[in-house]
């Protein structure tokens, strides 16, 4: 990148992404965050009950984070490197607990696994207690796992075969090849992983809130203040405590880091193919993958049979008035509203997250660190304090002709920017500076560069932006809970209805619409992308 | 609109002026010569913030604009918190007119912040002292009972059938591990359990708080959400909790033999109240919605649609529901209970040393 005074486009462009950033991640959570005044921190802190939800909530994050990220790397060496069969069935299955709305999933985890659970009790006989922090552990590793898998895929398939050939035909086994040239080169995307997955499963409120029982943590104590005792105050203290916390793991990620060199992508396309795998590496990958798929399906699977029988569990007799109900009257303009906001939120995120990679990773202005920060940063914000932020912020008599449906698309976007930034930086730590410097040096602006060069060559970042925010867009209740109007209702506040109104049939099938909206819409998504963008992340 | 409609309006609100004046209150919105010629007609829109359930919102809200001709728009969102912390948020261009629905606990606080709009509705006369708000930021219209709700197969073969009949059964032995309560750090029902155990023992915290350790080994998980509880106990994971009577009745409809509801002595209740939002575009719109929600009509209609109760004597409560005056309450003390949540919850949490 040319000094920013000769290039005044480029110059215009940042300070673009700096004042949406400003304005739409700072400005409002600023808001939240002094909500509560000097005075109501005080207090809140003197009232102690931050401190234990404060150590579970850490505790929980090193363990949740530590089974995702493992599962999420086996599950993306066996998608990257195994010859196992059934990959696009796995990449399927692997997007599937990010499509996990609130409430429907983690109570289908305790109608399987709970105390009557139709396998534990039905099938075991067994009454298990699975509330409390062992639940909670578990459910979080099968939601968040994917999260670690797509950066960790793309980040692995990024990585040179020619090295790999090199180290093999100098006589390294496999496992050594893995531990020596694979794992090191694949740090950046390792990284961005145990951050985002971390910060993902710190800001967690779903699965603690029905499956942890007593054990408390921030998000749900914030939750909790707000819902059951309009406390808002006390939680917007909860919701500063997350964010430093957040930070905390930001600035152990950058020292962690380094200033260290992963470039494998050198001026030279490679078609080589990468060194075979062992039949018996390939044939464990697949087991392994299959048992995690069987979870996966059993959780979703039973989603779909609740919202085609009367009354799941008790009643199973064969109905299709749930999905009529979905589909009566204005229930269905919810679907409508969630598939626009989540597609127009990630056509404009994804890119938004690569560029602000590029301009992070290959830029020498002074306040990249802050930009950095503050792209990673929405990931620790709560979707309801995302949102009452937003609503403090814009809810203002001069933005009244802003159409409501637009705020809830912004908000998307910059909620939903970190994981696609972190896919966009950790591509750009493995290809070599001298690939965009060759276009530059050519006379191409360092913007013509941008396009030409660097995202036809991180389309497996823009594509995980893309798929996350769709998914995360279309699975968030806590985000749109203070934003929505009546008319751009969401899929999730009507299921956050019919659950409050203990009608799970009709609750599941509205899930059940939900999810296979989306999945047809990744699909449709895939296939316009010519077979070059396939669902999940891996390149296989 | 019929002519007969127009005068029933117009009464109303020669009424509830000549009420307002009656008490020299200063929240009189139309003036007195204004009343006596025209009788400005309640129109338009109003926007309905409702923390009902779902099945109620719907028609209740047609009637309204059947009987009125006022249209709502509603936005349901079914915690009463989230619509207070929204209406807080809001303050600096309200989007609502009314807030309907959640026990007064959460209406009470926007009242003090001066976010609502006093009204006096004639219609709410009638309604006793302790249901209302004494300058009008809110009024009660429906009541909810505290109850207990029991998994009949479970209680047949495991409690001898033997429904409690009054909190202390509950610590009997035969219940260990058989509860489930809904949580008190996160529900509103949860907490408003414990404060009727206080309020039972005359606020002896002490007593309380001696009950709540015993109950702790009866209680096989703390539930994250009211509604939730009851679906886990139709779902026989557990053989009973306390829960609210009118979300019990609602489920039993669905499947009679599966549970039941039973009120043990000395229970709580809460008063779901009504509100007008301060900064309202439609006040005339708004104060018609109150005034039309303390009708008989509407406490029948919402009796039936979520088995509560009405704070109007003349309206019967749904089947099988109970009244005010067919179970025995506590003392309630709504304004101690809240200014002692803090306190009283992480008493509580010390007390059976939860992590």
């Amino acid at each position: 990148m040319r000094s920013l005074q000769r290039e005044p486009a480029l110059l215009l462009a940042l300070l673009a992404v700096m004042a949406l950033v400003l304005t739409f991640v700072v400005y409002p959570q600023l808001q939240v965050v002094l909500t509560p005044g000097p005075g109501g921190y005080v207090q809140y802190l003197q009232e102690g009950t931050w401190v234990r939800p404060l150590r579970n909530s850490i505790q929980l994050t090193l363990l949740s984070t530590t089974t995702a990220v493992l599962l999420g790397f086996v599950y993306a060496y066996a998608m990257v490197y195994s010859n196992m069969r059934w990959k696009p069935f796995f990449r399927l299955v692997g997007i599937l607990p990010l499509l996990s709305p609130p409430f429907v999933v983690a109570a289908a985890y305790t109608l399987l696994f709970g105390a009557r659970g139709v396998i534990t009790y039905g099938i075991f006989g067994q009454s298990p207690n699975i509330y409390g922090l062992n639940g909670v552990w578990g459910v979080q590793t099968i939601a968040f796992f994917p999260f670690a898998y797509q950066l960790i895929a793309d980040a692995l398939s990024r990585s040179d075969p020619r090295m790999e050939q090199a180290a093999r035909n100098l006589g390294a086994g496999s496992w050594r090849v893995f531990r020596t040239v694979t794992l090191p080169l694949s740090r950046p995307g390792l990284g961005a992983a145990i951050l985002t997955t971390a910060i993902y499963i710190l800001e967690d409120f779903g699965n603690p809130q029905l499956i942890g029982g007593s054990f408390y943590v921030l998000p749900t104590e914030a939750y909790s203040l707000i819902s059951s005792f309009g406390e808002y105050t006390s939680a917007s203290a909860v919701s500063t405590i997350l964010l430093l916390l957040a930070l905390g793991l930001y600035l152990a990620k950058v020292r962690l880091d380094g200033g260290r060199s992963f470039v494998t992508i050198s001026g030279r396309a490679s078609s080589m193919p990468r060194p075979p795998v062992s039949a018996a590496v390939s044939r464990a990958c697949f087991v392994a993958c299959l048992a995690l798929a069987g979870i996966i399906l059993l959780v979703y699977g039973s989603l779909l049979v609740s919202a085609l029988t009367l009354r799941f569990p008790n009643n199973l007799q064969f109905t299709t008035e749930h999905f009529q109900y979905v589909l009566s009257g204005t229930n269905g303009d919810a679907l409508r509203n969630t598939l626009v906001f989540s597609g127009v939120a990630a056509a404009l995120s994804a890119p938004l997250a690569l560029f602000g990679g590029w301009l992070v990773q290959r830029g020498k202005w002074p306040g990249r660190g802050a930009l950095d920060l503050l792209l990673i940063l929405p990931a620790a914000i709560p979707g309801i304090f995302f949102g009452l932020g937003y609503l403090l912020a814009f809810n203002q008599r001069w933005l009244d002709f802003v159409d409501r449906g637009l705020l809830i698309i912004i908000a998307f976007i910059f909620w939903n920017i970190p994981v696609g930034y972190q896919a966009a930086v950790a591509g750009l730590r493995q290809i070599d500076r001298s690939i965009d410097e060759a276009a530059t040096s050519l006379g191409a602006s360092s913007l013509r560069g941008f396009r030409d060069v660097v995202v036809p060559m991180l389309g497996g970042s823009l594509r995980v932006g893309f798929v996350t925010t769709f998914v995360r867009s279309v699975t968030t209740l806590s985000l749109v809970i203070f934003l929505f109007t009546a008319p751009t209702t969401t899929a999730t506040i009507r299921i956050y209805q019919l659950v409050g109104d203990l009608n799970w049939g009709a609750a599941t099938a509205y899930t059940v619409a939900d999810i296979g909206m989306a999945i047809v819409a990744l699909l449709i998504f895939a296939a316009l992308a010519r077979g070059r963008i396939a669902l999940g992340a891996a390149r296989a | 609109m019929t002519p007969e409609l127009d005068r029933r309006r117009f009464l109303k609100l020669a009424g509830a002026t000549a009420f307002v004046a009656a008490c020299g209150g200063s929240t009189a919105t139309a003036s007195p010569s204004a009343t006596a010629s025209v009788a400005p007609k309640a129109t338009g829109r109003i926007s309905v913030y409702s923390a009902l359930n779902e099945s109620t919102n719907n028609q209740l809200f047609a009637a309204f604009t059947k009987a009125t001709g006022v249209e709502v728009s509603a936005l349901p969102l079914a915690a009463a918190g989230d619509l207070q912390t929204k209406i807080t948020a809001e303050k600096n261009n309200p989007q609502a007119d009314i807030f309907v629905g959640g026990s007064s606990e959460f209406h009470d606080p926007l009242g003090k912040q001066g976010l609502l709009e006093a009204y006096q509705s004639p219609n709410a006369k009638d309604v006793a002292a302790q249901f209302k708000e004494a300058s009008g930021l809110w009024t009660g219209w429906y009541t909810g009972i505290f109850g207990f709700i029991s998994n009949t197969s479970r209680l047949n073969a495991e409690i001898g059938g033997k429904k409690p009949t009054t909190w202390d059964d509950l610590l009997d032995p035969i219940w260990k591990q058989k509860l489930i309560l809904p949580d008190p750090i996160k529900t509103g029902g949860g907490y408003i359990f414990i404060a009727t155990q206080i309020f039972r023992f005359g606020r002896d915290e002490t007593k309380a708080m001696d009950y709540m350790k015993k109950l702790h080994p009866n209680i096989l998980s703390y539930g994250p959400t009211s509604p939730g509880v009851i679906t886990s106990i139709s779902n026989g994971e557990a053989a009973g909790a306390p829960n609210w009577s009118h979300d019990i009745l609602t489920e039993k409809a669905k499947d009679p033999t599966r549970i039941d509801l039973t009120v043990p002595k000395d229970t709580g209740f809460e008063v779901g109240a009504v509100s007008i939002v301060k900064g309202t575009k439609n006040l005339l719109g708004a104060q018609a919605f109150v005034d039309w929600v303390l009708t008989k009509e509407a406490g029948d209609l919402n009796t039936k649609l979520s088995n509560r109760g009405s704070v109007r004597t003349d309206v019967a409560p749904a089947p099988g529901a109970p009244t005010l005056t067919s179970v025995t309450l506590v003392n309630y003390d709504r304004q101690w209970a809240t200014d002692n949540k803090t306190r009283i919850q992480k008493l509580w949490q010390a007390t059976v040393g939860i992590q």
